[in-house]
């Protein structure tokens, strides 16, 4: 059976971001402003957001991030897809 | 796969990635970002804190096992460049091996600026047991062209542990120590994610593998755990204060489905 | 750690390299610079390009293989931190020239059959000859096989082939010339660094000049193949020039050593090439106390 509030999710269109550097400097110029540095457990993420297990580095969007996305974290060079965590939270996992 | 905006690097295809992240351009312009200005791994007017006896003969002792995990790295990386099985690996592990060389250099270097007169006997004065066998072991695996032995114990365990030691590390170090080892971490970041993905393809690819690794895995992991513990106590941490120390490189390997 | 390597050093290099000649460069040229259109437009050059490319690519393969493998025989830090140096250069011009055979129309997934195609067997065996050294750890001769024959030839053709494409083709000449500063260092630390070597291992001579001889022959063997595979293409661009410039060999002629590239024929600039590399290979080899051995003719 269809999970309705998945559809609904799904359906419904996806924030942009409009993204400026945030002093992260570990990758080429053009890519910095997709990146960011965790600042630990107060740290929170937003929309556009998520944390690279890899290498802890918050990996940006310049739109909404949802379930299923694929992203990339240049600092360590690894792919990524997005899931939904037992928690709710939004996770990424490496994609080898 | 959902669409993405064009102007977002995460719409890029997956060999398109990979192609740009493991070239000279691209770690060329990386380290641009966090080198440029800092000679020897430092701003230049970086103020030397001054250290107590113990402080600085602890210090010390830890640099000296760093430079060797460093040579280790050193040697581990070029003779990868031999058996990688393509071109942009081969880049990739030449752009790790100039990173390898900075490290030792910068690390080298403060040991002189410590008052070590003679870096390479010093050195050999403090080396740690474990590390040198796990030296040996990699240079085996290296020379046995390994590939898949070899960029697991380099590039997962050895920049994992270091990863982790260095990151500790420099929450405690005085600030020229902070500064160098930071720029370490940045590079590292690199080097781990590099030796977690190939890993991880050939894994999904070939999992028989898994079982040859996973022996090889439990025959370092004392190397590995004993190195972290002699490096706690060089450095005057206790364990449970830092119970994140080795955490990493579980996490790491667990990632890759070696159950502990 | 011999004094004079602290001028090898890892940050001596940042400085001068990618915080110095290559700073602003893509793939070793400005951005925006392409390749040259009497390049592209004519299939006659294009293809000569593509063949000349691929040795360089060939060439530069080895050398990142051999500058590599010789860290871990390197008998100090100082060297095995100059090679870490060299072997991200090699990789450079690997990926450099790579581009270039991209930059001149191969796909992709041409490129490993094109190379494995195109590579000169002469140029292999002279690799195979360096990469047997390197394989056994002997580092003496390893440094005068990379750093001195490899090195000295790749800094010979490197400047010939800027010296013919610096009015014709920009793009190219730039690219050599950063790939020219990197070889500079590299010749430098060989020279410096072998002959100290030499006079402590005085029984590797008459081996290590056997090495040279056999590479030299493989050299010269690939510059015959190339010139003679290319001597339409040479005339073809020479032709081209003297036409563009509205003057026979006029004043924007292209001239090395003293000669004008844009009047000579392929078998002269062969021989210009060839004499040129070899008398810098016995000056080199004299200096650090090795005596350079002729080598057969092809």
């Amino acid at each position: 059976m269809n999970d309705p509030l998945k559809q609904l999710s799904e359906d419904t269109p996806r924030q942009r971001f409009v993204l400026a550097e945030t002093g992260f400097n570990e990758v080429p110029k053009k890519y910095r402003k997709f990146y960011r540095r965790w600042q630990g457990s107060g740290d929170t993420l937003a929309l556009n957001e998520v944390l690279c297990p890899v290498c802890r580095v918050v990996i940006r969007s310049s739109r909404e991030i949802r379930p299923g996305d694929r992203v990339y974290c240049m600092p360590c060079m690894s792919r990524l897809v997005v899931i939904r965590s037992a928690t709710g939270h939004l996770e990424a996992r490496v994609a080898y | 796969m959902p669409e993405n905006h064009v102007s977002d690097i995460h719409g890029l295809e997956p060999q398109e990635f990979l192609s740009q992240v493991h070239s000279f351009e691209f770690w060329f312009e990386s380290v641009e970002g966090y080198l440029s200005g800092r000679p020897y791994g430092h701003q230049p007017d970086t103020v030397e804190t001054p250290l107590s006896d113990l402080e600085r003969d602890r210090l010390i002792t830890a640099l000296c096992n760093y430079c060797i995990g460093e040579t280790v790295a050193l040697e581990g990386a070029s003779g990868l460049i031999a058996i990688a099985p393509n071109r942009e690996a081969k880049i990739f592990l030449a752009t790790q091996v100039a990173d390898e060389g900075r490290h030792l250099e910068v690390l080298l270097r403060r040991l002189t600026d410590l008052g070590v007169t003679d870096p390479e006997t010093e050195i050999e004065k403090h080396a740690n047991r474990s590390l040198l066998t796990f030296r040996h072991r990699l240079r085996e695996l290296v020379e046995g062209r390994d590939w898949e032995a070899s960029i697991f114990a380099q590039n997962v365990i050895l920049e994992a542990m270091e990863f982790s030691v260095f990151q500790t590390h420099a929450e405690v170090a005085d600030p020229i120590t902070r500064e160098i080892l930071e720029g370490i971490v940045k590079d590292e970041r690199r080097h781990m994610g590099f030796g977690e993905n190939d890993l991880g393809r050939r894994l999904a690819l070939t999992p028989h593998i898994r079982d040859r690794l996973n022996v090889l895995r439990r025959s370092l992991d004392p190397l590995v755990l004993e190195t972290f513990e002699d490096t706690l106590s060089q450095l005057g941490i206790s364990r449970s204060e830092h119970p994140g120390l080795g955490r990493r490189y579980l996490e790491t390997v667990e990632r890759l489905g070696f159950a502990s | 750690m011999p004094d004079f390597l602290t001028a090898y050093s890892i940050q001596n290099w940042l400085e001068s390299c990618p915080q110095g000649y290559l700073e602003q460069t893509q793939y070793g040229h400005a951005a925006g610079e392409s390749e040259a259109s009497i390049v592209l437009d004519s299939p006659k050059l294009r293809d000569q390009a593509i063949q000349s490319t691929v040795q360089l690519v060939v060439g530069e393969r080895c050398a990142l293989a051999a500058s590599s493998g010789l860290i871990n025989a390197a008998p100090d830090e100082g060297s095995k931190r100059f090679l870490a140096t060299q072997t991200l250069d090699e990789a450079r011009h690997v990926e450099v020239f790579t581009q270039r055979l991209l930059d001149l129309g191969v796909r992709k997934t041409e490129l490993e059959p094109l190379i494995k195609e195109h590579a000169n067997p002469h140029l292999v065996a002279f690799a195979e000859v360096l990469l047997e050294k390197i394989d056994k750890g002997d580092f003496v001769a390893g440094v005068v096989g990379q750093n001195i024959v490899l090195e000295g030839m790749a800094f010979t053709v490197f400047e010939m082939l800027y010296a013919t494409n610096v009015e014709m083709n920009p793009k190219f000449a730039h690219t050599l010339s950063g790939t020219i500063a990197d070889e500079r260092r590299h010749v430098g630390f060989g020279e410096n660094r072998i002959g100290s070597l030499i006079k402590e291992h005085p029984e590797k001579k008459a081996e290590i000049e056997r090495m040279q001889k056999e590479m030299s022959f493989h050299m010269l063997a690939t510059f015959a193949d190339s010139f003679r595979e290319s001597a339409p293409a040479i005339m073809e661009a020479q032709g081209i020039l003297r036409g563009t410039n509205g003057t026979q060999a006029g004043a924007s002629e292209s001239r090395w050593q003293g000669r004008s590239l844009s009047t000579l024929a392929p078998e002269e600039m062969e021989s210009l090439l060839a004499d040129s590399v070899l008398k810098e290979f016995k000056i080199r080899l004299t200096r650090i106390g090795l005596d350079y051995q002729t080598p057969v003719a092809p």
